[in-house]
This record gives C-alpha cells, structure tokens and sequence, in this order.
C-alpha cells in the first residue's frame, strides 16, 4: 500500500490563529478558562529562575498551549559584546519551555557596562546591518535554532539613518536568515511619530520571513509641540491598528497573531475578547486561503 | 534607497551618546547634535525624554517590586530618592530586570550608618534574601521518616540536604517583627525597635515564600545545617542557651522536616 508521508506533528508548532501573552495575573485563570487562547507567549526574562511560582505556573501552562518566548533583554544590536550569561539563560529556557518561536527586537540595550532595561532605536546605517544580523546568528548558532527579531516601535530617528526600517530589516533577514516578528502597532506608532510610509515600510519587508504579528494598544503624549505615540502596551488595540492587521494579513497571508498588554493588564476575559477579535480576522483570510 | 541625510556616525559613537543623554537629567547638546544632526536637536532632546522616563520607570518598579515593605516603611518619596542615589552608583547591570535589586542592602547600610535607621538595610537584606527565595529549584522534600531508615549510633553522622531556596538572615534589630506586621494593605502595627535581635529563615515552599522567626540557637544549628555540618557536629558547634542539645536538635529536626525544608539525609562519609 502507497499513501501520502504526511509531515510528523512538530510538538508545539504555533498555529496561525490567535494567542495573548500570559501575564502573572492570569496564571490561574488560564487554565481554567472555558475559552482558552490557541496560544500563548511569555517574555522569556520572566521565567529565568531554576524554580518558584511563576516557573511552575509556565510549566503547567506549557502542558495545555503551544508557546512563543519573546525576549526583551538582550539587546541585540548593542556595541558592546552580548551578556553570555544572559544569553545562556535563554538557551536553558528554550531548552526548558521548548517553545515553537523564540524572538527577540531590532533594538539595542546596554552600553559601556549599564544595561537601561528598554527597546532603544538602532540607526538604520550599514554598518548596523552587519552588526544585528552578526549578533542575530551568533544568538541562533548558540541557540541551534532560527529566531524572530520584531521592529521596533520608536520616537527618534537618527540623521546617520541611510536606509528606510523596512530596507534595514530586510538586509538583516537575508544576511543572517532570521525570521520576521511584525509588530503591526509599532509599525503604526512609527509612522505617527517619524513620519514613515506604511505602504512602503510594509513593501520592503520579505514576505516569507514573516512568522508571527504582534498587536497592542498605545497612548498619546504630548511632547513639546508634538504629540508622540507612546507604545505602552497598556490598553485595547486601537481601530486604526485593527484596519493595518486587516492589511497585513492581505499582503503576509493568515500568521500567528497575538494581543500584547503589559500595563494596567485588564482581567483575561478582556485579553480573549481582543484575541476574539483577531481571531475572526485570521479565519476570514484562512477561508479565503483555502 | 540610501538617502544619507548626515556624515555616518559610528554605532558605538551613536549608542554611548545615546547612553549619556538617557543617564543623565538633561542631554548634554553636543551629544544631541550628534544624534540629531541637521535636525532640531532641541526637538530631539524632548524625545529622548521618553527614553530616560522609561529607564527610570523601570528600575523604580524593579526596586519597588523587591522591596515592598522597605518603600512602605520609609514612604514613597523617600524611597524614590533612595532609588535616584541607588541608581548612580548601581546602575542595572542586566539585561534581566530581577538583578536590578542585588546591591541595594549592601549600600543600604553604608546610607543609613550612623543615621538610625541602620535596621532599614537588614529589613532590606531580609526582602532580597525572599526574591533570592523564590527564584531558588523546589526539590521534593523528606519526611522524619527517612531518619529511621539508619541506626541510632550513626544518627550524629547524618548530614541534611536543605532546600535550595532556604535563605538565612539574622539582626540586631526585630525585622521579621517589622515585615510581618507590613504584610496587610492596612496600616502596619508599630513595632519596638528596642526588643532586639530576630532570627530568619526564608523558604519557597507550596509556591509561596515563608518567612519563620527562629530562636537564636535554632538558628544557629540550622546554619551549621545548611553549611553541610553533620548533626553531631552542628549540635555541639550551635551550643544552647537553656536546653539541652538532644532537645534543641530534635524540636529543630521536627521544624525542618514538617516545613519541607529537607530533601535528603546523607549518610557523612568517614573521615
């Protein structure tokens, strides 16, 4: 008898529907609700530790959903040499959680000994380019596996800048081959504060490199004469940011969608109505896929 | 689409500027010119602001999150200065927000020496030693039951393996007095600060921290314990203040395996 050799199951393959970050809020809940998410991702400093609470909750969490480790600490395209001890820690974590995605940002983070603990703007020189893209495949060789690096939403742009975000990005993809994290808010936040093209920033990417889309909620601040969009990840994602997702799921096709809030974190009901939400769309571009 | 609009600035140049501009209370123009270059460096400056809030922002969080009864005891305010002067002499030196805290007991009692307040950095010590706590593996413990598995007269050669998270703090001043009456979101019983010395013990056990006060010689076998001392020898080494030894050990014994405290006995090998 001959038949179809149909791909094994990967263990923990993120699916292309719609997931929230867990947040320790909701460690109980989440495996108690009756609407469970397709997926979850965690920031991967959180779950450092050899043990405690919040490592335990992950493991029991890990054992019903899919998960995605999203770092926030390592500070890629820093100057100076990678944290090796940091970088070890996500390995044991990878090795812990075994996750389907690991990501990382487009960002850097330290310098010259101080660690500022945030996602700081890279200029978009060549120079950079060859920088993150080495540093993205020091990590991945290290990690024997392939990452995602997200864009980064931003409130500075340098005057060193030669190429556009998208163009940055795309060189970083092709010399390191990484995958794509596409942060639809911060892409928007972006093009409020600096002034990029969307259409454009959207155009440059490499569509096959894109795995996974993030989506949250900003505020406005004013900032001299300037209002700036402040990517808080503090409240629901705005209809604006909802019609972007509706494009970029034209343009990249259904991908793993998933509703960050980090601040003023809303019961789990709230995540998985914005889950919902997302959830139609991805169903409606599967649909129109098939 | 190369469309250089200033001369190429170096990535290390362009970051350590970056890094003075984010560390410091206003950025220094000539860093924002650098930065900035034909663009309004004022302009620039302003948005950098948002930068330098949120690294400030996050290592006060950090620092409130590890040490809530130490902000709670010397008030928001204060506690905010404190973290201001912490910050300038530790900056975070890690990428993992959790480190933030590690030398802030240390330089605690070099701020507070002299001042009064020198018990402000034990309480401190004794918040650190529960982050320390509860970021420690969890091992199953054993129970007082796997005593018996040996003969008597082999008993003072047993040593005990503790759990990782068991944490050790001790002060002249009454801290597990003051961290127990903080516990509750409503206004904290005084506590006399002239009562003395207190003993502590830290453990993550059933995924939460216990704090225990200990008697002064319960303490001190606990500590030779934990060193790897064997039973015997952690007896004599503790010494008592009223009781006998074979008292002491045996409430302390009682104590740690009821706790979970223990997750293995090993059997010393002979000298």
């Amino acid at each position: 008898m001959t038949g179809v050799l149909l791909p094994a199951p990967v263990p923990g393959l993120i699916p292309a529907r719609a997931g929230i970050g867990l947040r320790s809020q909701h460690h109980e809940a989440i495996l108690e609700t009756a609407a469970p998410p397709a997926w979850l991702e965690v920031h991967t400093e959180n779950y450092f530790h050899a043990g405690g609470p919040a490592v335990r909750a992950l493991e029991r969490a890990r054992s019903r959903y899919p998960l995605s480790l999203h770092g926030v600490g390592l500070g890629l395209g820093s100057a100076d040499p990678i944290d090796r001890g940091h970088l070890e820690r996500v390995r044991d974590a990878v090795q812990r959680f075994e996750p389907g995605l690991v990501s990382e940002h487009a960002c850097w983070g330290h310098v010259d000994g101080e660690h500022f603990n945030d996602l700081l703007p890279l200029p978009y020189t060549e120079e950079a380019v060859e920088h993150l893209a080495a540093r993205v495949r020091e990590v991945q060789d290290f990690l024997g596996r392939q990452i995602l690096v997200e864009n980064l939403s931003a409130y500075v742009s340098f005057a060193s800048s030669q190429l556009s975000e998208g163009e940055f990005l795309a060189a970083v993809v092709e010399r390191s081959g990484c995958g794509l994290l596409l942060d639809v808010n911060n892409a928007y936040v972006n093009a409020a504060n600096l002034g990029s093209d969307l259409d454009t920033f959207f155009a440059a990417l490499p569509r096959h490199a894109i795995q996974e889309i993030h989506l949250a909620g900003h505020s406005r601040r004013r900032v001299g004469m300037h209002e700036l969009l402040i990517d808080d990840h503090g409240s629901a994602v705005c209809d604006d940011v909802w019609d972007l997702y509706e494009d970029a799921l034209r343009r990249f096709g259904p991908l793993p969608t998933l509703i960050e809030w980090d601040n003023e974190v809303p019961p789990l009901e709230t995540l998985l109505a914005e889950a919902a939400r997302a959830e139609q769309r991805l169903q409606r571009h599967h649909a129109a896929a098939a | 689409m190369p469309r250089p609009r200033d001369p190429a600035l170096g990535l290390k140049a362009l970051q350590t500027a970056f890094g003075r501009s984010v560390r410091s209370a206003t950025a220094n123009p000539a860093d924002l010119q650098l930065l900035a270059g034909s663009e309004d460096a004022t302009a620039f400056g302003r948005r950098i602001d948002v930068y330098r809030n949120n690294a400030w922002q996050f290592f006060l969080t950090a620092l409130e999150r590890t040490y809530p009864v130490t902000n709670r005891r010397v008030g928001a305010d204060f506690f905010r200065q404190l973290a201001r002067d912490y910050r300038v002499q530790h900056p975070s030196q890690h990428g993992d927000l959790h480190w933030i805290g590690a030398a802030f007991p240390a330089w605690l009692a070099d701020r507070m020496a002299g001042t009064g307040y020198e018990w402000l950095a034990d309480l401190a010590r004794l918040e650190w030693a529960c982050e320390m706590s509860v970021a420690a593996a969890r091992r199953d413990p054993v129970g007082l039951e796997s005593l018996g598995r040996f003969d008597t007269d082999v008993l003072p050669h047993l040593t005990l393996v503790l759990q990782p998270s068991l944490q050790l703090v001790a002060s002249p001043f009454p801290i597990w007095s003051v961290w127990q009456a903080n516990q509750h979101d409503d206004a904290a019983a005084p506590v006399d600060l002239a009562t003395g010395a207190e003993h502590c013990a830290v453990a993550c056990v059933a995924d939460r921290v216990a704090v225990y006060r200990l008697e002064a010689a319960d303490y001190r076998l606990l500590q030779h314990l934990h060193t790897g001392m064997s039973l015997g020898d952690a007896t004599a080494a503790a010494g008592t203040d009223a009781e006998t030894p074979d008292r002491l050990l045996s409430r302390l014994l009682g104590w740690a395996f009821g706790e979970g405290l223990v997750v293995q006995v090993v059997k010393a090998s002979p000298a």
